[in-house]
């Protein structure tokens, strides 16, 4: 990650706002609008009535704010369970994420050892085996532990699916920790852990705020896994809920509309403030350093 | 007797070292590296997913895959998914940050604007684009007269346009911040360099914006790759595989097979071939574009 941004300041002076910037600034701006529009859309039917719905035109706007699909959905949704539900086991996975590719990730990076060398390529080559192609046989085994239709076990599964992507991020931070604080740590008598925990830990939390706010995204909008995995309505994820919503209302889709506006808007709100973090995570290695 | 000492603390380092590793290890091995073998296994039998016994039927499983039609249909779905997003998505995504790199006022914003759609869950995606095409855009028609078909999920021959445009709308922002990071990292020095050089502004882009940007490609046509090979949320909402079987994708038509079907053993194989496609195609890809990163 060792690269310098070149720094928007000095970024006019060497591109000069010209006609052609111009150009480009409009066209731009016609995209943008294009790409905002569906959500605009969205937006806009989420306060018609039913009435407007089918008497109205779809672009037009409604008559006025009316909240009843916001209840509706709220109500249908059960939002309160699938909210939190969603909530409880995306921070409790990406916790639990964070803790172990954090203490993997050194392991492998400090030791030697042949066998963590197995370990990392091990990790690796989770990236590229894809979970979505084994809901399968990842049903079964859940089945079989008794994990499917529990919190836990849809935890479980949501760390053994995104740990060898953290494991990959963790390492390739690792670098950046210097050993002299460690060696004094352990010079001083610290056992391992405290050692971690008390020099290495506080080192890696830029680290770990983007494996958390990326892992976070991912599972936040999972289908497929919480499909599998919960079918009681009490620890169903909002996903699953917005899915059967969907297929139950098709003819007076405000409410579904609503229903989207509500799931979406957490996870804006938290892109919007922390992207600086989300977009170091995607870019790691995009970028020669 | 030093050198006895130092084995003995090197044994106890590696057993403490070991036990950091050892909990994710256990996770990870059972939540994926099990099922991966339990799917070879179980693609070997005639499994139903029921009995207790399942019987061994070696190879006879993917035999019969290449006469499926509904199988290989589902797999020309993928590919020609799979290719189009790979293409569309990568030239976008490129384009469009260029475009941004170019010193516009508010690029801040843009980037958000493009962005926001991957943040969107993937079955809503689905839905909203379906909203989209049979009710929003027709409006456009009787607005101004024009006689668009814009209903892309009711036909057959159309179906897949209409999930590319879904797709490409909800990544295109995404693969685009990746090419932004990967643009801005590139010195100024070389720009000038190439200008003193005499290069004009598309001999600039193919020498030096192409090259330095290697790493970024390698990522974003990987990473949009096996992307669409594993589409599957996109479609659950919106297509449902359909309209006949025109937009079923490899991983829809094994859960149609496995779950609706009832055939673990059968939709078992289906799940491997997808994970030795996908592998290969990211090991071919990486071992291609990393061999041009090292020539730039």
């Amino acid at each position: 990650m060792a690269f310098t941004r070149r720094k928007e300041k000095d970024e006019s002076p060497k591109q000069p706002y010209t006609k052609s910037t111009f150009v480009v600034q409009i066209i731009m701006t016609i995209l943008a609008a294009l790409f905002l529009a569906p959500i605009f859309i969205v937006i806009n039917y989420s306060f018609k009535t039913k009435k407007e719905l089918y008497l109205n035109s779809p672009l037009s706007l409604p008559e006025s704010f009316n909240f009843d699909n916001y209840k509706k959905a709220f109500d249908k949704l059960n939002m309160v369970t699938t909210f939190s539900n969603t909530l409880l086991y995306t921070v409790i996975s990406v916790l639990i994420l964070a803790l172990l590719c954090g203490l993997t990730a050194w392991a492998i990076a400090r030791c030697k050892h042949k066998f963590f060398k197995f370990c990392y390529i091990y990790f690796i080559v989770g990236i590229l085996i894809p979970y979505q192609a084994l809901f399968l046989p990842i049903y079964i085994i859940g089945f079989n532990l008794k994990l499917t239709n529990t919190g836990y076990g849809i935890i479980f599964m949501y760390i053994a699916t995104t740990i060898s992507f953290g494991v990959f991020l963790m390492t390739s931070f690792m670098s950046t920790v210097p050993l002299e604080l460690e060696e004094a740590a352990r010079i001083d008598g610290c056992s391992i852990i405290r050692t971690y925990f008390s020099v290495v830990f506080p080192l890696l939390k830029p680290a770990m705020a983007t494996l958390i706010i990326m892992q976070s995204f991912q599972i936040w909008n999972d289908y497929l896994l919480a499909s599998l995995y919960v079918s009681k309505k009490q620890l169903k994820t909002l996903t699953v809920a917005i899915q059967s919503l969907f297929s139950a209302q098709t003819s007076d889709y405000t409410t579904a509309m609503a229903a989207i506006v509500i799931s979406v808007l957490p996870i804006a709100i938290l892109f919007i403030s922390l992207q600086k973090y989300f977009i170091k995570g995607m870019t790691v290695g995009a970028v020669k350093g | 007797m030093s050198g006895r000492k130092k084995t003995n603390w090197n044994k106890t380092m590696f057993k403490q070292y070991f036990l950091l590793v050892l909990p994710g290890l256990v996770i990870f091995t059972i939540g994926l590296i099990v099922p991966m073998l339990m799917a070879v296994r179980y693609s070997l039998t005639s499994w139903d997913g029921m009995t207790k016994e399942k019987p061994f039927v070696g190879f006879e499983n993917y035999l019969s895959l290449f006469q499926d039609s509904d199988f290989l249909n589902a797999w020309w779905f993928t590919l020609k998914f799979t290719i189009g997003n790979t293409i569309i998505q990568n030239i976008l995504a490129l384009l469009f940050a260029v475009a941004l790199d170019k010193g516009i006022k508010a690029q801040k914003l843009y980037r958000t604007a493009f962005f926001v759609p991957c943040l969107i869950s993937s079955v809503i995606v689905g839905f909203v684009w379906l909203r989209m095409f049979s009710n929003v855009l027709p409006a456009i028609n009787e607005a101004l007269g024009t006689n668009i078909n814009f209903l892309l999920f009711g036909d057959g021959d159309t179906v897949l346009s209409g999930l590319l445009i879904a797709n490409n709308w909800q990544w295109i922002g995404y693969w685009m911040l990746i090419y932004l990071a990967g643009l801005q990292s590139i010195p100024a020095e070389l720009y000038e360099a190439a200008r003193v050089d005499g290069a004009g502004a598309i001999r600039r882009f193919i020498n030096v914006t192409i090259p330095m940007l290697a790493p970024a490609i390698t990522i974003c046509i990987v990473g949009i790759t096996t992307g669409s090979l594993k589409v599957y949320d996109l479609l659950v909402a919106s297509t449902k595989g359909g309209p006949g079987r025109a937009s079923t994708s490899i991983i829809y038509q094994t859960y149609t097979t496995a779950i609706n079907g009832r055939q673990y053993g059968y939709g078992s194989a289906m799940s491997v071939t997808l994970v030795i496609v996908l592998l290969l195609v990211a090991l071919i890809q990486v071992k291609e574009l990393k061999s041009r990163e090292v020539q730039a």
